[in-house]
């Protein structure tokens, strides 16, 4: 039940039983100046009379409380519907726009106030921890560059043993995959504090998928796992064409690293109610349905029996996802266990016009 | 030849003098902006490896005063920010490569060397190492008298190793030069395509040209 119901309830409750025991003490009133006066007949229908007007005059004065309380309620409670409305927008990126204040420093005024004061804090905490992503990521660049200098200057050794050396390379491939997560992290780390712009300009979304597919083709070849390009409408959208490349590169790579050996991969672009669509389908494991909402989210591996396997940094996904949103589109994933798991991109058409293949 | 490095970090700056030394370069170090904008203007480097993070004056502001001052020796940017608006920025601003850390030693090297031999290029149309020839406008390529086929992506990929043959190619040169990207895919694309041009030029022969230095990215060279 609502304030609003309630006091409007409470509020009924206690006019109706004031009025009660003004009707109540006035008819007792009369009733005793009368005794006095007059004979018993004449009373008898006074009385009467009284109380029926009484009743008369009291049911309007009820329904005109009734509703001149349900009013004030209202009224009063109309900041608090406001300010809920404006709480319901917050969110991680907007918390620098401070709700909405009467200025007249009521009670509703002073909540108000009060958070956004604390929307304030939250903002400062939210900033203080994309900071520290940032500054760790460039901070841990510096000793990467040492350390694989300093062991590819050893591996330039020529009296180095097979044995050394082989453990030397070892070791430099794990900084470089180090290294890749901290790119990787820089990115996502800058794409958060908006320090990263995108070159919007036409690009024909078409040629990126067919490139995609020739290196789909190659990368899948040595799995023995079957590439098959579906339908590829050309289609011309306004994007950034590096950050899209890298996209569907980054989702043909994920197609193969999760495939079954001699497994297949589909690829295909459409348009589909103002979007283009792109959706790129492959024979896997499968994903839990439960870990399916997650397998966007930084350094999340849903198959964890797999996880130490496969090669990979753990956020492209994450990558992915960010470069679909910075288009304005969606990206969302499906997944039929043992059978196809499939990622479905959906980037408005923007202003092209609606001709249908 | 003589390089420039200019890199704050001492240990990095060391271990890309002591590289470059290794090829043959001779090999000068400064640490911070002014002291590069001087030994600039007073000794004609062939090449200059610039830092854009330096304390003082930065890399890019080093580098819009030496292009001011008419100075075009070829300029190496280098950066731990590695973000493409930052590249487009460097390149801009009149550097000729831009490489983000970390980057690898050999990567590193490799670029020096192509902008040092950069206008000595080989301006031929048909190009050739050893038996293995490619015809530029054509697209056709061809090893002791017999045809190879190639896509199209895959005679990018023979161009550019012939041009620098007998150089090394790191993995970021060829992904950039080959595919134009400039971020690190994290795929093994470039190996897996280098496995099958190794199939079409080397596989039918008994001296092959076409070498992986572990580690470090690819070469094609007769070997000696």
């Amino acid at each position: 039940m609502t304030i609003r119901a309630r006091l409007t309830f409470w509020y009924a409750g206690i006019l109706i039983a004031s009025l009660l025991v003004m009707g109540v003490g006035t008819y007792r009133e009369i009733h005793e100046q009368m005794m006095r006066h007059a004979n018993h007949s004449t009373i008898e229908r006074a009385l009467g009379e009284t109380g029926e007007m009484i009743f008369q005059a009291g049911l309007p004065a009820v329904v005109l409380g009734l509703l001149g309380g349900w009013w004030l309620t209202r009224r009063s409670l109309l900041p608090v519907s406001k300010l809920t409305d404006a709480i319901k927008k917050i969110h991680e990126h907007n918390l620098r726009e401070p709700l909405p204040r009467a200025n007249n420093g009521d009670e509703l005024d002073q909540l108000a106030k009060v958070f956004n004061e604390m929307l304030a804090r939250l903002d400062d905490s939210f900033n203080r921890i994309r900071e520290f992503t940032l500054h760790a990521s460039h901070e841990l660049k510096t000793p990467l560059t040492v350390l694989c200098g300093e062991i590819e200057t050893a591996l330039r050794d020529d009296s180095l043993s097979p044995v050394e050396r082989g453990r030397l390379a070892d070791r430099l491939e794990e900084l470089r995959r180090l290294a890749r997560i901290v790119d990787g992290l820089t990115l996502l780390a800058r794409a958060d504090a908006g320090q990263i712009q995108l070159q919007f300009e036409d690009v024909r979304l078409d040629e990126i998928v067919r490139d995609d597919f020739a290196d789909l083709q190659i990368l899948a070849e040595p799995h023995g796992i079957k590439a098959e390009l579906g339908s590829c409408e050309a289609i011309t959208i306004r994007g950034d064409q590096h950050r899209l490349r890298q996209l569907l590169l980054n989702l043909a790579d994920n197609a193969v690293k999760y495939n079954h050996p001699r497994g297949g991969v589909k690829m295909s672009l459409v348009r589909n109610n103002g979007f283009a669509e792109i959706k790129i389908a492959n024979n896997s494991d499968g994903i839990p349905a439960d870990k399916l909402p997650r397998v966007f989210d930084r350094f999340f591996r849903g198959d964890t029996a797999h996880g130490n396997t496969i090669d990979g940094c753990g956020l492209g996904l994450s990558i992915a996802q960010w470069i679909v949103k910075a288009h304005q589109g969606t990206i969302r994933i499906e997944s039929e266990p043992g059978k196809l798991t499939t990622v479905t991109v959906h980037l408005p058409l923007n202003g092209e016009t609606g001709e249908r293949a | 030849m003589r390089i420039l490095v200019v890199e704050d970090e001492r240990k990095t700056a060391s271990f890309v003098r002591k590289a470059l030394q290794a090829e043959g370069f001779a090999t000068d170090v400064c640490h911070n902006g002014d002291e590069a904008l001087a030994a600039a203007s007073v000794t004609p480097f062939d090449a200059i490896v610039l830092d854009i993070m330096l304390p003082g004056r930065d890399g890019l502001s080093v580098l819009k005063l030496l292009r001011a001052r008419k100075k075009m020796t070829p300029v190496l940017l280098l950066s731990a920010r590695g973000e493409v608006n930052e590249r487009v920025e460097g390149l801009n601003a009149g550097a000729d490569d831009y490489l983000p850390k970390p980057f690898e030693l050999s990567e590193l090297v490799a670029r020096v060397r192509a902008l040092t031999r950069r206008g000595s290029e080989n301006k031929s149309t048909v190009l050739s190492v050893a038996d293995l020839t490619l015809d530029t406008v054509t697209h056709q390529a061809g090893r002791g008298g017999k045809k190879i086929d190639l896509t199209a992506r895959e005679y990018r990929l023979l161009e550019f190793l012939m041009r620098s043959a007998g150089r090394l190619c790191g993995r970021m040169m060829i992904l950039e030069k080959v595919w134009d990207y400039d971020f690190d895919p994290g795929t093994n694309l470039v190996d897996v395509y280098v496995r099958r041009l190794r199939e079409k030029i080397d596989a039918d022969f008994e001296a092959k040209l076409l070498h992986t230095v572990r580690g470090s990215g690819y070469v094609l060279k007769e070997q000696t």
